[in-house]
């Protein structure tokens, strides 16, 4: 075995250890308090999962693919791997339980043009690995198929000084599929992380998203939107470090659920002692279509620096009865009077995307998802 | 056009107006005075079909049509408009995609043909500047920010883009200045024909010096206690609704 053979059957066998030791993650857990995993999946069908599979249909000029099963791998991937994961146990699961994994790099000072779509083909556990040096860009537009009975995949992403890395992430509506993601990214000086999150709901379905603002000027910028129908779930979880002074997030999430559906939010902000000059602002709002609908959020802040801006605001609510009958009676049929009330609702969240083809994608998902989410039951 | 008979209607369960008979014929205008608290705004809620409003006796006859049962859609589309007295603010839907979609559902509803955006935008903005209503408004979201009198002027806006048939006016003067007074007036008036009618409800004579009304009711603890001319407008100015109810009762 190669050295580096024996590192991975290391640390997927101490990954493994841990996994068994924790087991599911459920409602006692905070973080999992709207998302109990073990009362929706056995433990046996996570671990005989196996690995994920990517169609990556085209690599943009300026991104280096690699596929981390290989025997041997260059030093930048050696470098970070396994360094930037969190400790979450579906990390340990994701470890555990797949093979290789997929690693992107972009190198100094390198801005790719193109887009770099990810369509996930079949279900498992994955780890993707992003390293974005110096001043280097890309756009990442990560996509699922809907037929996944589970997927969780791990990501762990490092933005060098001035990188911008912008991650679209387009989950379809899958009723009886599980899906759990968490990134974990750490962000020099100057870097910017744009995640913008789009959900249509599965039976659960959690994204975490921890980043670390790690150099003064680093920048997280997410948006996210959740239209969801029926008995679907969508969950989105961010933690957001203030590591370093003179660093900034905004956050701007609106969650739609109809039918029996539920949304979540929950948002952590924690600036760090001597983080002084952060500026984070968090908004997250709720749309309920139908009354067996529920949508919970959960804005936290945990401030231990004394020079900080904070903003944050939630709120849940129906549609608003005076705007409908104002609509109405301008001669709006009540369907189409509720369809641009929601529009207006979510519209913010979505112009966040920065590319008007991405942005157009996302209403379309959007458009389609509402039927269903207006729809009784 | 219009033809009210022995209504009463309750909200939650009280009943606010209480035997209203009132009919308006073609290309009349009328006016509703009335002290606050005394019914007006439900008048017209209930004409336009808001949710809430239990008729609990009476008719209601628009063209010899039973009013009460149809969608306030539905009653936009057959040419009731109702200029509310406290506009709706709607975040996130600007004025302009508005009144396209409002304008074209009617249409729709009608069956006639949609209008495309050239033809909306060229007939609000002729519309827009006779009414002093600057282009930007049309660019914002509906009614968000807009002062108490671009609202109103908004509303008429709406009227003169729709057309109705039967417009009522809820408080349209109330928040405008002198010179928009007399803009919206014009505005109303423009509206005024043979097939037309029209609701004013109003606290001031003012305005009726601009829209000069064919009858004027006042209306008190949901009922019309006096009816008149043009002329009752200007008693009631003078003397005082307190005076007019006494010699009512
Ligand atoms: N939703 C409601 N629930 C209970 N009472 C209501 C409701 N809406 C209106 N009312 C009551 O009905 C009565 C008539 O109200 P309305 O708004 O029609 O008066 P108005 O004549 O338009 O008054 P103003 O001149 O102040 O506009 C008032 O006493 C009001 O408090
Ligand atoms: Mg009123």
């Amino acid at each position: 075995m190669t050295s580096l053979a024996m590192l991975r059957a290391d640390e997927r066998a101490k990954a493994g250890e841990a996994f068994a030791a924790r087991g599911l993650p459920h409602r006692r857990i905070e973080e999992w308090k709207y998302s109990d995993l073990r009362n929706t999946i056995g433990a046996n069908d996570v671990s005989a999962a196996g690995s994920v599979a990517w169609s990556l249909p085209h690599t943009p000029q300026g991104l280096e693919v690699l596929d981390l099963s290989q025997d041997e791998i260059p030093g930048w991937a050696r470098a970070h791997w396994g360094k930037l994961r969190g400790q979450g146990v579906m990390e340990d699961a994701a470890i555990a339980f797949s093979t290789g994994g997929l690693a992107l790099r972009v190198p100094k000072g390198t801005a790719v043009r193109e887009p770099f779509h990810m369509n996930l083909i079949a279900g498992g556990h994955g780890r993707v690995l992003i390293v974005l040096e110096e001043g280097a860009s890309l756009t990442l537009v990560e996509t699922h198929d809907a037929s996944q009975a589970l997927v969780n995949i791990e990501y762990e992403i490092a933005l060098g000084a001035n990188a911008t890395l912008q991650h679209i992430r387009r989950m379809p509506n899958a009723a009886d599929a599980v899906r759990v993601g968490t990134v974990s990214a750490t962000l020099a000086k100057s870097a910017c992380y744009r995640g913008h999150f789009a959900d249509f709901g599965s039976k659960l379905s959690r994204l975490e998203t921890n980043l670390t603002l790690d150099g003064a000027g680093a920048e997280a910028k997410l948006s996210g939107v959740a239209v969801l129908a029926g008995k679907t779930h969508a969950d989105v979880t961010t933690h957001i470090k203030h590591a370093a002074g003179d660093t900034a997030s905004t956050q701007l999430f609106k969650l739609v659920a109809g039918g029996q559906a539920r949304g979540v939010y929950q948002g952590r902000i924690t600036v760090a002692e001597g983080a002084n000059k952060s500026d984070s602002r968090q908004t997250a709002k709720g749309l309920l279509l139908g009354e067996r609908a529920e949508i919970d959020l959960k804005p936290e802040l945990e401030i231990f620096a004394d020079d900080v801006k904070c903003a944050h605001g939630a709120a849940i609510g129906d549609l608003d009865a005076e705007s409908l009958f104002y609509l109405r009676s301008r001669g709006i049929p009540e369907r189409e009077a509720r369809d641009l009330l929601i529009h207006a609702f979510l519209a913010d969240a979505i112009a966040e995307i920065e590319d008007e083809g991405l942005r157009a994608e996302i209403w379309r998902a959007v458009e389609a998802a509402l039927v269903y989410a207006e729809a009784a039951p | 056009m219009l033809e009210i008979k022995n209504l009463h209607v309750a909200v939650g369960g009280q009943e606010i107006l209480k035997g209203l008979t009132l009919s308006i014929a073609d290309g009349e205008v009328h006016a509703i005075m009335g002290p606050n608290g005394s019914g007006k705004s439900t008048l017209s809620y209930v004409l336009a079909g808001r949710e809430g409003y239990e008729i609990t006796q009476g008719s209601v006859l628009y063209r010899g049509q039973d009013l009460t049962t149809m969608a306030p859609e539905e009653r936009a589309a057959q040419g009731v408009f109702l200029a509310m007295q406290y506009p709706v603010e709607i975040p996130g839907v600007t004025t302009m995609t508005f009144l396209k979609t409002a304008l074209n559902a009617q249409r729709r509803a009608r069956g006639e043909k949609e209008v495309d955006a050239v033809g909306v935008l060229k007939l609000v903005r002729e519309k827009a500047k006779a009414l002093n209503v600057p282009e930007e408004m049309l660019k914002r979201a509906l009614n968000v920010g807009f002062s108490g009198g671009e609202k109103k002027r908004l509303e008429i806006l709406q009227a003169a883009v729709f057309q109705p048939s039967l417009a009522i006016l809820d408080e349209t003067d109330s928040g405008l200045d002198i010179d928009a007074l007399k803009l919206v007036a014009q505005g109303v008036n423009a509206l005024r024909a043979p097939d037309r009618a029209m609701l004013v409800i109003t606290h001031y004579q003012r305005l009726l010096n601009y829209i000069v009304p064919d009858r004027v009711h006042v209306l008190s603890a949901g009922r019309i206690i006096k009816e008149g001319g043009k002329e009752l407008a200007l008693e009631l100015e003078a003397r005082g609704y307190a005076q007019i109810i006494k010699d009512a009762a």
